[in-house]
């Protein structure tokens, strides 16, 4: 730090908004200059690939859509069948049923470790924090190998269960985090006043904390419901694919959005492209929905708590 | 008598709460919290223990050439399972991605936290967070049908103006130049840019504004402040964003499946030939068809990208939690 060299240099250019854009003159002005142009543009390239990915999902994706796109299944359908028949119904419900099955494993466990990270005393905190953060970068693909390893090693069949097994692991970090997260910023004056009140930990936890961090909570699960509702390496690797509508997850195929738009798109002819696109389209809204839901609760909770310190 | 304060107090009743004094519930309570934290190594080892006991035969009859050798035959004599090329061009994509990742994600974050009013600042933050909800399987499908025609013009363009550079160049014969390890360090540059920018945005954020303010007083531009005063304080908690993002490119399957020609034929640097290779989307790519003997193979490979991203991602928490202390 002791290398900015020190030049004289007219006041009049305080670090504010009002005078950002006036001072590009002069040579010192064009190395500013280039620094924020040029980050505007590398900015402007990332954001052209964003829509350039929306736009095509949506715009190819709409040209799919109909009424029965939504609701038939895929049976008697062929890779060459026109987008008259035929939707993806059965792989909406099939998603919905793994992706709640995962949850069912990995919302209390999460939770739990939340808990354990932010309201106990132990010293292996730092070392827990650490493995679930390192499972966050799990490969999907490993998950799945993982899940798949088990099936062999228990001679079972593939069935709607191992893939939401294969879920739960990728979803599990996510949900602590972002719950951890929320449990952090209930004031811990709350707790210790219940505690004072000579209430015992764990009511203190379900009577004043998790009341307190309800949004946040709903949102660790939104945000763990969103990462794990378009992954597709582990469904592909753990249960088979199927064209007719299967609810249940301990026999069977199960059809999901993800192994529809993989199996689609493996076919290439354009028709399945097509499917391909409208079941991405399906799969983003879903996941635009879960991913807008859980900002506007977070939004709402910071602005309450800004109000509330006013 | 001894003046009486609050302080040493209250410290004691904090030490009090955890241990000792504890009813049952709270045993109950603490009992399943600390259990279900275990769970988390456990979960740890037991994918190790059961990717280790279906790999251990492929890995013990293959030896170590498993991991540099370029042979993948499966016949009824014999079988030889090597991953040489896979492994080698899942780094170089990986590098490649995040050669392009990091500036981009570091000119995103230097915009929404310096640049952008406050509403588009937050507007922006948003939609990099969406980008990195987005489905790898709908990056692929785009990746594949939309954003290949255009790469393809890129390369096509490198090719000829630069072609005399080692790395632009291609074999002879080469005619279209999709399905480049070039085009799939393109779409895994998109899948980690906002795991980067994130990371960035969160410490260029905290970052002392004092400091600034100080080096402009001192007369420094706005450049010489990033260049001196933010780059050298926060490049230590970039480069811990760059290796989160690192494991990511690695792990990445489906997305690169479909970008990519999987070739055993190695792709040392030509990054515009449509040949390369990349480790996970070897598993999906030979998994269908796949005997007893190569599936065993392929959770070899398996276990060689888990132990690489678990190592990858320690260090990079180690030193992003370093870098952000206010998260503690």
């Amino acid at each position: 730090m002791e290398k900015v060299v020190p030049q004289p240099r007219p006041a009049k250019q305080p670090w504010n908004k009002t005078s950002k854009f006036a001072s590009f003159s002069g040579r010192r002005g064009t190395a500013d200059a280039v620094l924020v142009l040029g980050s505007l543009l590398l900015a402007a390239v990332v954001f052209s690939l964003l829509l350039s990915v929306l736009w095509s999902v949506i715009s190819t994706g709409s040209a799919a859509m109909s009424p029965q796109f939504l609701y038939q299944n895929n049976r008697y359908i062929s890779t060459t069948t026109s987008l008259d028949y035929g939707g993806v119904g059965h792989a909406i419900l099939g998603t919905l049923e793994l992706v709640l099955i995962a949850t069912a494993l990995a919302l209390p466990l999460g939770l739990a470790i939340a808990v354990y990270l932010t309201q106990s005393q132990s010293k292996l905190r730092n070392m827990v924090r650490a493995i679930t953060q390192a499972l966050a970068g799990l490969p999907s693909v490993v998950s799945g190998l993982f899940v798949l390893s088990i099936i062999s090693f228990l001679g079972a069949q593939k069935s709607g269960i191992y893939g939401a097994v294969a879920l739960f692991p990728l979803m599990l970090p996510t949900v602590a985090r972002v719950a951890e997260e929320a449990l952090r910023l209930v004031p811990t004056d709350l707790r210790l006043a219940a505690l004072g009140l000579g209430a015992p930990n764990y009511r203190a936890f379900f009577q004043v904390i998790l009341p307190a961090a309800k949004t946040g909570i709903i949102t660790a699960l939104l945000l763990g419901l969103a990462r794990v509702v378009g992954e597709t390496a582990p469904l592909i690797l753990t249960i088979q694919a199927n064209n007719g509508t299967n609810l249940n997850p301990f026999d069977g195929g199960v059809a999901t959005l993800p192994t529809y738009i993989y199996g689609f798109i493996s076919a290439g002819y354009a028709s399945s492209i097509s499917r391909a696109w409208g079941a991405s389209l399906v799969l983003l809204i879903i996941v635009g929905i879960l991913f807008v839901t859980a900002r506007l609760l977070t939004g709402d909770k910071k602005k309450k708590k800004s109000k509330a310190s006013k | 008598m001894p003046e009486i304060t609050d302080k040493p107090k209250a410290v004691q009743v904090r030490r009090t709460l955890g241990k000792g004094v504890l009813n049952r519930g709270d045993r109950l309570f603490f009992g399943i919290t600390s259990a279900a934290s275990y769970f988390a190594f456990i979960l740890v080892g037991l994918i190790l223990v059961f990717l280790v006991a279906q790999a251990w035969p492929a890995l013990q009859e293959q030896g170590f050439a498993f991991v540099y050798g370029d042979k993948w035959e499966v016949t009824e004599e014999k079988t030889i399972l090597q991953i040489g090329p896979m492994l080698y061009g899942s780094v170089l994509i990986a590098l490649l991605g995040v050669l392009l990742a990091t500036p981009l994600a570091v000119a995103t974050a230097y915009m929404i936290v310096f640049i952008l009013p406050k509403g588009l600042a937050k507007l922006s933050t948003n939609l990099i967070d969406l980008l990195a909800a987005l489905p790898s399987v709908i990056i692929g499908l785009w990746g594949v049908l939309v954003f290949t025609p255009i790469a393809q013009g890129w390369a096509e363009f490198l090719h000829q103006y630069l072609g005399w550079i080692p790395i632009f160049a291609t074999d002879k014969g080469t005619t279209s130049l999709n399905s480049s390890p070039f085009i799939a360090g393109w779409i895994v540059a998109v899948m980690i840019v906002p795991i980067i920018t994130s990371v960035t945005r969160e410490i260029f954020s905290q970052f002392d504004r004092e400091l600034i303010n100080g080096a402009l007083a001192l007369g420094a531009t706005r450049w010489t402040v990033f260049r001196r005063v933010i780059l050298p304080t926060t490049s230590g908690g970039i480069t811990g964003g760059v290796l989160l993002g690192l494991g990511r490119a690695i792990g990445e399957t489906v997305a690169i499946y479909y970008v990519l020609q999987l070739s055993m034929n190695i792709n040392l640097f030509q990054i515009l030939e449509p040949r390369g290779g990349a480790i996970a989307s070897w598993i999906l790519s030979r998994f269908g068809e796949a005997t007893d003997k190569e599936f065993q193979g392929l959770m070899a490979a398996g276990l060689v990208i888990f132990i690489t991203t678990l190592v990858i991602n320690l260090i990079a928490n180690v030193i992003v939690n370093r870098a952000q202390p206010w998260r503690k």
